[in-house]
């Protein structure tokens, strides 16, 4: 058995093992992946992405919800050939992971400044890597609120965090909402994230934002954010396109002249306007 | 100095003995760069050879590493790099700006591609200069020279009867020293010749990224076909993909070229295609062309080798493009 | 030739102005020789219409880009484009009331040296066989009877032989697809190369998944290739595809019968209708 080595050749993954799967709604699962010697496969920045793979089924992109000192986490929703392959394997499989791969969240700017994190479904994965590295460098960010919303209550993602341990930490709050209940259980807010924004009317006032979800969410609350005052450079976000290499070589993830894998993935919307609106 | 056209083979033969060596060839009826050596013949015509020589740097099909599977596991992981010396004889001067071009994208930018590396590393090129132009070149209008590049290992000029040589890097000046044996003074004199398909290409980059949302691409992509011949033939054109062969537990990964010009290169896992037709494609082939890589690599995607001009079959053409270009007004 | 420039140009003015079509499909100036095809909207506009040796590329395909118009389309049908229109309509890719076939006789094209083009010299209906409108008068039609020879030449090699000419013919293949865009009986809305979830196609490029590509795309398109020649036409390797296709078509006429497609509206393709006779031996 040859142990691999080979991160001086980009392309290549290192193998790696699957030491934990936690399924979070009916279609996402958390991935713990650790090296074959139980360490943390590489030390990312909040933001960036790391490329999975099944090795006989095929590469993907994602981002990297969170990180321990001997383990990486990949909230991974069900879409495709990979992902649905991966929602079959089982604790010790071996995997392929290379990265990490592309810009971060700009944890340096955002300091001294209150911070809005909103996601709609899996869009909470790449946010949740910044709201854990603001928790852990609480003192150097103001109030932190966190607006979320998924289709229906079992479609949230990380429910344990929204429901338990963010709401604990000082001056930190989770307003969550959902599309529909048809459960009849649900107790807290019913409607779509734009609105539910709206009603709770944040001040651009010293906030940064981060905005992470469907196109359709992300349109819609960047209207909401104009309207409450949130100038573009003060808005967060991340894209999401077809990759292959990760290291913007194989070029079918530009936006003009930019690579989302290495430019990207986090633009502000400033940034974003200066871009072809293709995405 | 400067060597007989006649002892041309035998100069072939003794750099075949160390390094592969790829010269045009016409092979079955098809006009490639091809091992010589091997059967096929030679082909300095005016017009480029069809298949770009791009292959031998970044393979059409490149294995990358290969694995072997047992249940989770995985218990053989092997990385296929392989090269081996290879000499790219009688590049035209554009061909040889593509790789310049390939350079940019595989070697700089914070990641080096180790498969293109080794092959590079391995690479001597040899460019000739050109003697007549066939009617789609136009690489004068693109920043190139039919005349020659700088960048060539080694540089010859056709004289008629013989060669002229100009060592242009140290790794040329080795190789040409092991052909002094063919080697006398020089006489005759080079003749400089010029495209005569000329575009205006001031201000276009400039101009085009104003045009994002123009009606222009609307109406010059309705006739393309969406094959992917223009991506294939083009010397420049470095997108690729990259999927896995199984057999068994065994099983290999590998790149390949892609082409932008296919529905599938930006489909996602979820079905979403933010380029869902023709008329986004084709944009973004003549904006990467001629916009995009000169924001990020200062250099034009497009050599004027005419290749693509040659061979479309509805002669999407990007000369005519840039032509209408300059006429229109921009939108924005 | 400029006499039926000249009509066609009235014709496509008559027709824009009048409201009957929306636009008009026909061939344009190109760079050097090369007549692409153009969209013509405006009676104004009518004059960058050409007619002349070079217009080569069929223009049937261009339909599917537009399957519910907003009013008719108008399109310049020589024999094998006004097969490609037939075909397009028997698969139900496209309402025959929704297309304005103008019909062009046509006695051949030739390419930038003059050379008759080989799917012109194999041409069996340089008359449109369907047509709303046409111009000019009939031409004769001169049949083709060397359809099936080249076939019978490969027919007598042995199975080796067979294999490694097959074999040198596909290693050629880049994969640029261009003969499926281009085939007018290639109108499957997703192509099995494309669906890569399923895994019909491998993305490697060798002789094998080449073979694949080429052998499978002949077979789907059997009973249904017109015989226009154009993936042959723009392959950019010179593959011999017709040859390929014209084999199929020899094997189909002795199953079922002599079919030529997209010629009568009326008769089916002989592997998209059953019929009582149909040869079973694989039963």
């Amino acid at each position: 058995m040859s142990e691999c080595t080979c991160h001086e050749n980009p392309l290549v993954p290192q193998v790696c093992v699957i030491t934990d799967i936690k399924k979070e709604t009916p279609d996402v699962k958390t991935f713990r992946v650790s090296t074959r010697d139980g360490k943390k496969p590489f030390t990312p920045m909040p933001g960036q992405l790391g490329m999975f793979s099944i090795l006989p089924v095929g590469e993907a992109m994602f981002s990297i919800t969170a990180q321990g000192e001997d383990y990486l986490d990949f909230a991974i929703k069900k879409t495709g050939q990979l992902t649905d392959a991966l929602h079959e394997a089982e604790i010790g499989q071996e995997v392929g992971l290379r990265g990490p791969y592309g810009n971060t969240f700009p944890v340096e700017d955002c300091k001294g400044h209150d911070l809005l994190f909103i996601g709609g479904g899996i869009g909470l994965a790449p946010v949740r890597s910044f709201i854990r590295y603001a928790l852990e460098h609480r003192g150097d960010y103001g109030d932190i609120d966190i607006v979320y919303g998924a289709r229906s209550p079992e479609d949230l993602c990380f429910k344990e965090d929204l429901m338990e341990n963010w709401p604990k930490e000082k001056n930190t709050k989770v307003h969550v909402t959902v599309d529909q209940d048809l459960s009849g259980e649900w107790k807290g807010s019913v409607g779509f994230v734009p609105a539910y924004l709206e009603s709770l009317n944040f001040s651009p006032e010293g906030r940064k934002v981060v905005l992470c979800g469907p196109p359709i969410m992300i349109k819609f609350c960047l209207q909401t954010l104009a309207k409450c005052g949130f100038k573009d450079s003060e808005v967060i976000t991340t894209l999401e396109m077809r990759m292959k290499c990760g290291i913007g070589k194989c070029g079918r993830c530009n936006i003009g002249s930019k690579y989302v894998c290495l430019d990207g993935p986090v633009f502000t919307m400033e940034e974003l306007s200066h871009l072809p609106n293709e995405y | 100095m400067q060597f007989k056209k006649s002892d041309l083979p035998k100069i072939l033969d003794s750099m075949a003995k160390e390094a592969t060596v790829l010269a045009p060839m016409k092979v079955k009826g098809n006009s490639k760069f091809a091992p010589w050596g091997t059967e096929g013949e030679l082909d300095f015509g005016a017009q480029n050879v069809l298949l770009p020589p791009k292959d031998c740097l970044f393979p059409q099909t490149e294995k990358m590493y290969r694995f072997e599977t047992d249940g989770l596991k995985v218990n053989d992981f092997e990385v296929i790099n392989e090269s081996r010396p290879t000499v790219l004889f009688g590049l035209k001067g554009c061909d040889m700006q593509s790789i310049l071009c390939m350079d940019d994208v595989f070697l700089t930018k914070g990641y080096v591609d180790d498969f293109y590396k080794k092959k590079r590393d391995d690479l001597l090129t040899v460019c000739i200069n050109c003697t007549t132009v066939a009617k789609e070149c136009f690489c004068d209008s693109m920043g190139g020279s039919p005349n020659g590049h700088a960048a060539a290992d080694i540089q010859l000029y056709d004289l008629g009867e013989s060669y002229q040589v100009k060592a242009q890097t140290e790794k040329g000046q080795k190789a040409v020293d092991s052909w002094q044996q063919y080697c006398n003074k020089d006489e005759g004199e080079i003749k400089e010749i010029a495209c005569e398909l000329k575009v205006d290409m001031d201000g276009v980059p400039e101009k085009l990224a104003g045009m994002f949302e123009h009606p222009i691409w609307e109406e010059i992509s309705r006739k393309c076909v969406g094959c992917g011949i223009c991506t294939f033939l083009c010397p420049t054109c470095y997108c690729f993909d990259i999927d896995t062969t199984k057999d068994g537990a065994e099983g290999t990964k590998f790149r390949c070229w892609d082409s932008c010009m296919f529905s599938e290169y930006t489909r996602m896992a979820g079905g979403h295609n933010p380029r869902p037709s023709k008329k986004e494609r084709v944009r973004n082939r003549f904006l990467h062309k001629l916009e995009y890589f000169k924001e990020r690599y200062d250099k034009n995607l497009c050599v004027g080798c005419g290749r693509c001009v040659a061979k479309c079959p509805v002669n999407l053409d990007i000369t005519s493009f840039i032509d209408q270009v300059k006429e229109v007004a921009s939108h924005e | 030739m400029s006499q039926m420039q000249e009509e066609l140009r009235q014709k496509a003015k008559e027709l824009l102005e009048k409201g009957e079509v929306r636009y008009i499909i026909g061939w344009g100036k190109g760079r050097f020789h090369h007549r692409p095809p153009i969209f013509i909207y405006q009676a104004e506009d009518v004059d960058k219409l050409v007619w002349d040796e070079y217009c080569v590329a069929n223009l049937g395909k261009y339909l599917l880009d537009d399957k519910f118009p907003e009013g008719k389309i108008g399109i310049c049908v020589r024999g094998c484009d006004s097969r490609a229109v037939v075909r397009l309509v028997q698969d139900k890719q496209v309402k025959r009331e929704d297309v304005c076939l103008i019909g062009l006789p046509c006695t051949g094209k030739v390419d930038q040296e003059g050379r008759e083009l080989v799917k012109c010299r194999d041409c069996m209906h340089r008359n449109p066989p369907v047509y709303d409108i046409v111009l000019g008068e009939p031409v004769e039609e001169k049949g083709n009877p060397d359809r099936f020879k080249r076939v019978e030449e490969l027919e007598k090699l042995s199975s080796d032989e067979k294999y490694e000419y097959w074999s040198n013919v596909f290693d050629k293949c880049i994969r640029c697809y261009a003969c499926r865009n281009v085939c007018p009986a290639c109108n499957c809305r997703e192509c099995f190369v494309d669906q890569y979830r399923v895994g019909w196609q491998g993305k490697q490029k060798n002789c094998m998944q080449n073979q694949i590509f080429g052998l499978t795309r002949a077979y789907h398109i059997a009973d249904r290739c017109i015989e226009c020649g154009e993936c042959e036409r723009v392959c950019p390797v010179g593959l011999p595809l017709m040859e390929l296709n014209r084999k199929l078509i020899k094997d189909l006429n002795s199953l079922f019968g002599p079919y030529e497609a997209g010629v009568n509206p009326d008769v089916k393709p002989p592997l998209g209708e059953y019929r009582l006779e149909d040869p079973e031996e694989y039963m």
